[in-house]
């Protein structure tokens, strides 16, 4: 396999670079086009960014070509201002022919599964609790096992296996492979790309390669107010706030193009949507003040998490789920689940995992409806938003029709209930799922300020929500709702450091992203948490130190983040280099520190098969008595978050781009 | 509003009667009309003159000895280095639009200044302190940095469209960085020329002064646009805000940002125009008058740049000397007043400016700033085009144009030219360009 790998590598590699190294040969012929009338505009830029993970070697190796034009046609009859904007984006990411046997064809390998009772590790599909298991001190069949020619132990990883062992806890299998290689795990309509999609997304029938493409328009009235009009494809933005999420919840975002760390302009996800802005300017009152609203008329999308396998999938939620959902359509084994989690199991299909998405088709019930009153009052800016849109983020609802593993398809109940093997219903407290989106309902607002004394500008923006679900072990279906407050304080000031530099000053940014769910619930059973693993209350702080040289030509910068439930930091040096007016050239590397296991209720106690998976003392389904077991999987990474799930991304990351 | 444009007509029409000669009716004490003459037109009588100095002459390495007393330290010391050489003009009235001028006329002496810097009263429009400033009047520095705050720099309204910035290494001439701003300036208080007169409605900041800044090219500060609201009272701060493109938000701008280097060019926001700031910003000290050689031209008759084509054939002014960062233009001998301004916050990264400022149009074509040590730092020259030798449109409109600029940083071998094609047309400036919405709206 080496030996055709490597030639096939280099031939990936140089076709990786094509675009860039032939750009860099014919450069001076790339310019940006002004028609001659200046109302055509046509710029862009060609880009490759190849990021080296510590342990997995290349995680990235993206060229991007983008062209973005703009149109202006003047006045239309009563519209004044008309334009046209778009921006086309082709993307292609040679990590998975560079770097295929850890996120291409040949990723995964056969693993193994590990037996806390015994000691040992038994190879996937092959656990103590498999085909002919009986039920013990009888000669009892049960029906647990499933079909290894259709589900094999290969191009498989072990979930959360880059941060640790199963060390007791649940372990699953996650196929890794490009969907069209592997289909295991792969669920319609989500998550489920193919080594073309993988390679350059923006190729898909939603036709992200139009990035954006809408028409503005205004309409002027005598009073000097104006209508503001723009329909398309687009991104529209709300808030004040970097990195954090809090109001700038109209688009979704892609991900997996780089987790959290890519600009958001990078990785909203376009809509098509129609947003109108009554700007009613100054008033007696105010400075400025308008009010807009926005149609988010496209077909839901969420935001993509990155598929399992793929080199970034925030929360590893994207392994979870296709290991999940290998689970449901082919059955699984799982580490240290049977014997009071000390044998690995080999569930059956369609017993346990994940049975499918629920995408929201298109309907205008579906669509997204925003409101938001904007302006300036004695120099304070403000806003008040509203939104009711469906959920970016899934939630996985138990309460799904599956089967008892304990029963022997066609046999009948041993216990008496006269259920028959194989028959699938609904069992309370089953990590059996369907993926839904629920409808969210939004509001909030922000204010910036300038604090004279404190030489410092301060940004608040808060979200109050409802409808958001959460993991919850202590409901029948496994998720409850909770409201939802956030909020993001921030703090930006420009500081000489003249040991630094003297000349230039430094823009020192900190924000605290805080987020409460008020109506959070957690006990405290047998030295477990159970409950919903999402903290309660928890706070993430950034810190942007930026400086510039040699006229802002050299830009170095560190970004620093920590998690303060998570005790979870990342670090994140750069610097960037305006070779020209067309030439930038980033260095930076992403470091991780901290974070560590947080180990929650993974329901290996919930006993979802009342007589086959409870005790003398506790016989009911989801008895709180019953809950002994913990595990970092799944649902620690809830409480690791997006930084202490990647700690193992350490990366050095060069991007070369040519700005036209 | 009516009564200041009954009292603009009245007195246009007894200047006009009176063709220029005192009104004991309006004089007062403290101020004439021969002084609000003497300081709009103080080329009337005659022009300053300097032995060997004559239009047409060129000071160089080989002789700038001979003229160290009409060129600024800086200037000198950029000829004496061989850097650049001065080619003299002829010297010209830049006469202010008469409607400026009536207003200094009707309110010749209410004027006042406050008790702390920063403070006026009873100012409404004109120029607020027209008698020449008293080298023995402790506060005549601060009245001359009023009338300039005050003066009629832009009119009521401009444009500079487009206004090209070029980032230059001195020492190898190497051209760095292009950037392509539109800037666009309206005066929402004080206006004499422009409907609506003389303050734009309705104004709930009690905003005097609005900058717009947007920056075209090259792609990476595509979409960058600025704006600054200065207010009326000027112990207020400015409120800024700047969109950045590949964020799409809108920031707020700390006061630290505008003495910072502005897209890293070697100009601070606060240079613009030659200061951009709030007098009580800065402690102001008047060191006297004199005749300098300053950057003041006729546009069109200059050797211009044919590197950057407009669709009407304007032609933009030429750089030359070492680095390119002089600009190719002839200087006029005039009388300037000398303005130290050192400034309050003591963490200011200059220790002090000095100022040379145009007694006639009360620009400030010249800037000398120090760093924090006391060493001469940067030197700004802003080259001043006379509008009648302009784009047509410009013509006739009493605006001493900003129309070339370089910031030098001696310091570092560095400089920023600026080249304008500046356009004194309102509809390039509507009220509504001015709003931190339309940075929103504007961006992309």
């Amino acid at each position: 396999m080496r030996s055709t790998l490597i030639p096939q590598r280099w031939l990936t590699a140089v076709h990786a670079c094509s675009v860039s190294c032939l750009l860099a040969t014919t450069a001076p012929l790339t310019q940006a086009y002004t028609s001659e009338d200046g109302t055509l505009e046509v710029n862009g830029f060609i880009e490759n960014g190849t990021y080296q993970r510590e342990t997995v070697g290349i995680s990235k190796s993206r060229s991007t070509a983008q062209l973005e034009i703009s149109k202006a046609f003047g006045d239309k009859g009563i519209f004044s201002n008309v334009s046209f904007n778009g921006t086309l984006r082709a993307t292609f990411d040679a990590v998975y022919d560079l770097n295929d046997d850890e996120f291409g064809d040949n990723a995964g390998d056969a693993v193994r599964l590990e037996n806390a009772l015994i000691g040992i590790e038994t190879p996937f599909g092959s656990s103590p609790v498999s085909t002919g298991f009986l039920i013990p001190g009888t000669p009892i069949p049960t029906g647990f096992g499933f079909d290894t020619s259709a589900n094999p132990n290969e191009g498989l990883k072990l979930l959360g296996g880059e941060l640790r062992g199963a060390n007791g806890g649940v372990g699953l299998a996650v196929p890794v492979r490009p969907c069209d290689k592997d289909s295991r795990g792969c669920i319609d309509d989500y998550l489920d790309f193919d080594s073309d999609e993988l390679r350059h997304p923006e190729f898909n029938d939603r036709l992200d390669f139009i990035r954006e493409a809408y028409v503005t328009a205004d309409v002027n009235f005598d009073s000097g107010r104006q209508l503001s009009l723009s329909v398309g494809k687009q991104q529209v933005i709300w808030g004040r706030t970097d990195l954090f999420r809090v109001l700038d919840v109209i688009n979704p975002v892609d991900y997996s193009r780089h987790n959290i760390y890519d600009e958001l302009e990078d990785i909203r996800i376009p809509m098509w949507i129609a947003h109108a802005e009554y700007r009613l300017g100054s008033t007696e009152m105010f400075d400025d003040l308008n009010f807009s609203l926005v149609w988010n008329f496209d077909k839901f999308r969420p935001n993509n998490l990155g598929q399992g396998g793929s080199p970034y999938a925030i929360l590893g939620a994207g392994d979870f789920f296709r290991g999940m959902a290998n689970c449901w359509e082919n059955g699984c084994s799982v580490a240290n689940f049977a014997a009071h989690g000390g044998l690995a199991t080999d569930f059956p299909a369609h017993t346990i995992g994940i049975r499918k998405a629920e995408m929201p088709s298109w309907s205008l019930s579906n669509t997204q409806l925003g409101l938001k009153v904007e302006g300036e009052y004695k120099g304070v800016g403000f806003s008040l938003n509203a939104l009711t849109y469906r959920s970016h983020l899934p939630s996985l609802r138990g309460g799904v029709e599956a089967r008892n593993p304990f029963i022997a398809d066609g046999a009948l109940d041993p216990l008496g209930s006269g259920e028959i093997g194989g028959e699938e219903k609904v069992r309370d407290y089953l990590i059996a799922f369907d993926i839904h989106f629920p409808r969210v309902n939004l509001i909030g607002g922000s204010l910036d300020f300038y604090v004279d004394p404190l030489k410092s500008v301060f940004r608040i923006e808060t979200a109050y929500t409802q409808g958001e679900e959460f993991a919850n072990t202590l409901k029948p279906k496994l998720y409850s709702e909770s409201d939802v407050l956030r909020y993001v304080i921030g703090w930006d000031r420009p500081t000489f450091i003249p040991f630094l530099n003297k000349k230039r000053a430094f823009l020192l940014s900190a924000q605290v992203f805080g987020q409460h769910l008020l109506d959070h619930d957690l006990v405290k059973v047998n030295g477990i948490e159970a409950g919903i693993p999402d903290w309660e209350v928890n706070h993430t702080a950034t810190f942007l130190f930026k400086g510039w040289y040699k006229n802002d030509r050299i830009s170095p910068q560190v970004i620093i983040a920590h998690d303060m439930r998570a005790d979870a930091t990342t670090i994140a040096p750069s610097v960037e280099w305006l070779i020209d007016d067309n030439w930038q050239l980033v260095v930076g590397a992403n470091l991780k520190y901290g974070g560590g296991d947080k180990p929650f209720d993974d329901c290996r106690g919930c006993n979802p098969f009342p007589g086959y998976t409870d005790n003398l003392t506790f016989q009911d389904a989801g008895a709180l008595g019953l809950r002994d077991l913990a595990g970092v999987e799944p649902l620690g990474r809830f409480r690791m978050g997006p930084l202490g799930m990647a700690s193992e991304e350490d990366e050095f990351q060069i991007t070369l781009r040519y700005r036209y | 509003m009516k009564l200041l444009n009954k009292k603009i007509a009245s007195v246009a029409m007894l200047a006009t009667v009176m063709a220029g000669s005192s009104s004991s009716a309006l004089a007062t004490a403290n101020a004439t009309m021969e002084d609000v003459d003497a300081s709009f037109y103080p080329y009337r009588q005659s022009v300053p003159t300097f032995p060997g100095l004559s239009a047409g002459a060129v000071i160089n390495q080989s002789n700038v000895d001979l003229f160290a007393d009409v060129l600024d330290p800086a200037v000198f010391n950029f000829v004496k280095d061989g850097w650049t050489e001065i080619k003299v003009g002829e010297t010209t009235s830049f006469d202010l639009h008469p409607n400026y001028v009536a207003a200094t006329r009707v309110n010749l002496n209410e004027v006042s200044l406050g008790d702390q810097p920063g403070e006026i009263h009873n100012f409404i429009a004109g120029r607020p302190f027209p008698t020449e400033p008293d080298i023995n009047d402790p506060r005549a520095g601060e009245k001359v940095a009023w009338n300039f705050k005050y003066g009629y720099n832009w009119g009521d309204n401009a444009a500079i469209s487009p206004f090209y910035w070029k980032y230059r290494d001195m020492n190898s001439g190497k051209v760095e960085r292009n950037i392509k701003f539109d800037f666009h300036f309206l005066n929402f208080m004080h206006r004499v020329n422009q409907e609506p007169t003389p303050e734009v409605q309705p104004n709930p900041s009690k905003l005097f002064r609005a900058i717009y800044v947007k920056a075209n090219e090259p792609f990476d500060v595509k979409n960058t646009q600025l704006l600054i609201h200065r207010k009326q009272d000027d112990l207020q701060r400015d409120s800024s805000w700047l969109y950045l493109g590949f964020q799409r938000r809108v920031r707020k701008l700390a006061s630290g940002q505008v003495t910072d280097a502005f897209l890293g060019s070697d100009i601070m926001i606060e240079d613009f125009e030659g200061y951009n700031g709030r007098i009580s910003d800065m402690n102001w000290a008047f060191k006297g008058s004199k005749n300098l050689l300053l950057p003041f031209y006729n546009h069109n008759e200059m050797e211009l740049a044919d590197d950057l084509k407009e669709r009407d054939g304007y032609q933009f002014v030429d750089f030359e000397g070492k680095g390119g960062c002089f600009p190719k233009i002839t200087w006029q001998l005039r009388k300037v007043y000398e303005l130290e301004a050192t400034p309050v916050d003591k963490n200011h990264p200059i220790s002090k400016r000095t100022h040379f400022v145009d007694a006639q149009t009360y620009t400030i074509p010249r800037t000398i700033s120090y760093d924090r040590k006391g060493d001469m730092w940067k030197t700004f020259t802003i080259g001043q085009a006379h509008p009648d030798h302009h784009l047509e449109k410009n013509k006739g409109s009493g605006v001493s144009i900003d129309d070339s600029f370089s910031m030098v940083d001696i310091q570092a071998s560095h400089c920023t030219t600026g080249q304008f094609k500046g356009q004194l047309d309102p509809e390039m400036n509507p009220r509504t360009k001015f709003s931190v919405q339309n940075l929103r709206a504007s961006g992309r």
